[in-house]
């Protein structure tokens, strides 16, 4: 899938369909019951979602790059850190194939850690 | 008739709201930011609001990808506070004020606008933050009544920018005709300039931030004019969000005044700004 806008995935049709079922598996955690279920048994709470190999590998190692590259939006797959915490700028880190530190401060502009 | 009063801009990036949750404004990282937004409060103070009619749009939480309005308008009386995934905040439940939500139904559809019409609904920290930054955290109950105006930016097709600005358009005429004495706020939500997804994450252009600014107060049909495409460039894959702030502008005069206008980044990932803006004859 080629992007118009360099490294710049747009959540469009081919995306969104592609990625539904891992995207409705991350919404399913806004309900605590569920929160608990992922906690409890992580493999039993993706097959309920009918998630393929590809993407429950994904998830289970929290890869947020590759969860993106199967059609996982943000928004969704971002739920998953309530339960495996992981701050926004971690997970924008690893899309960008940048360590933690160098993202914050050559994207972000900020001050490397332990001089603020 | 109901009067508007003003048109506010806000960021809604979440992390603002948690940092005011866990006590962080004074922070380094958070300082500057939260230094720029008294203006903006003082303004709501003094110019006494009751009705925020908020344009935002949900982040996956109140609406999955099963159904997506365009436009989704709320008429309801209370809008609670939604979990996104952390637990519930412990902010109050937004009372609604559901018979304008009805009157701009159906000013919008006698305009040829043809939005989903919600009764039952909790609403994201799209919503929560603004209110927050402008009116802060009460204790028990909101000094205003809402009416959300969900927009759609997340799944493609998402709505032109021109059309964002002829809603505002036609809210203003909304307001403007509905019977009552209420003093509204349109508050467009959203942005600055971040993109959370892909390589290109962590993309933030405080050069174009800083020109919306400007421009959304003083040449609004430039930013209207853009592409989609233009927005996702110039403000990245997530801040092509800030479309939503023509929806405020269009509701006002083609001449406003800037009372206050703010900006610091990063928050988090992103561009923040605050905005207000008075018609000039106001």
């Amino acid at each position: 899938m080629e992007d118009r806008i360099p490294d710049t995935p747009l959540f469009d049709r081919s995306r969104q369909r592609r990625g539904y079922r891992l995207n409705k598996m991350a919404m399913g955690l806004v309900d605590p019951a569920n929160r608990d279920a992922f906690r409890a048994d992580e493999e039993a709470y993706l097959d309920r979602f009918g998630l393929s190999a590809e993407e429950k590998q994904a998830v289970r190692t929290r890869n947020w790059q590759e969860m993106v590259r199967l059609g996982g939006n943000v928004f969704y797959i971002l739920k998953i850190s309530a339960i495996s915490p992981a701050r926004m700028t971690e997970i924008g880190a690893h899309q960008a194939g940048m360590d933690h530190e160098s993202f914050l401060r050559d994207r972000l502009g900020k001050k490397p850690a332990g001089s603020q | 008739m109901a009067t508007l009063i003003g048109g506010l801009g806000s960021s809604h990036v979440p992390s603002i709201g948690a940092a005011m949750d866990k006590g962080l404004t004074q922070t380094d990282d958070w300082k500057p930011f939260f230094d720029g937004i008294g203006p903006g409060r003082d303004w709501v103070a003094a110019n006494r609001p009751d009705v925020a009619v908020v344009v935002f749009n949900d982040h996956g939480n109140s609406f999955f990808l099963d159904k997506v309005p365009t436009f989704a308008i709320g008429c309801a009386e209370r809008y609670d506070p939604i979990d996104e995934g952390w637990g519930p905040r412990a902010i109050p439940s937004f009372e609604g004020h559901a018979d304008l939500g009805w009157h701009v139904v159906d000013r919008m559809v006698e305009n040829r606008f043809d939005p989903m019409i919600v009764q039952e609904i909790e609403v994201d920290h799209g919503l929560q933050v603004p209110m927050e930054l402008f009116f802060g955290k009460p204790e028990t109950a909101w000094p205003v009544r809402v009416v959300p105006v969900f927009v759609n930016v997340i799944q493609y097709p998402i709505p032109l920018p021109s059309r964002c600005y002829e809603l505002g358009q036609v809210l203003r005429r909304a307001i403007e005709s509905f019977p009552g004495d209420e003093r509204v706020v349109v508050i467009g939500t959203g942005g600055l300039s971040h993109q959370l997804q892909g390589a290109r994450a962590g993309f933030t252009n405080p050069e174009a931030d800083r020109e919306f600014l400007r421009d959304i107060a003083a040449n609004p049909g430039r930013l209207a004019a853009l592409s989609r495409e233009d927005y996702v460039r110039l403000f990245g894959s997530e801040g092509a969000e800030l479309m939503m702030w023509l929806v405020m502008r269009g509701a006002m005069d083609p001449e406003v005044v800037v009372k206050h206008s703010h900006y610091y980044v990063p928050a988090s990932m992103t561009g923040a700004g605050m905005l207000v803006l008075e018609n000039r004859a106001a």
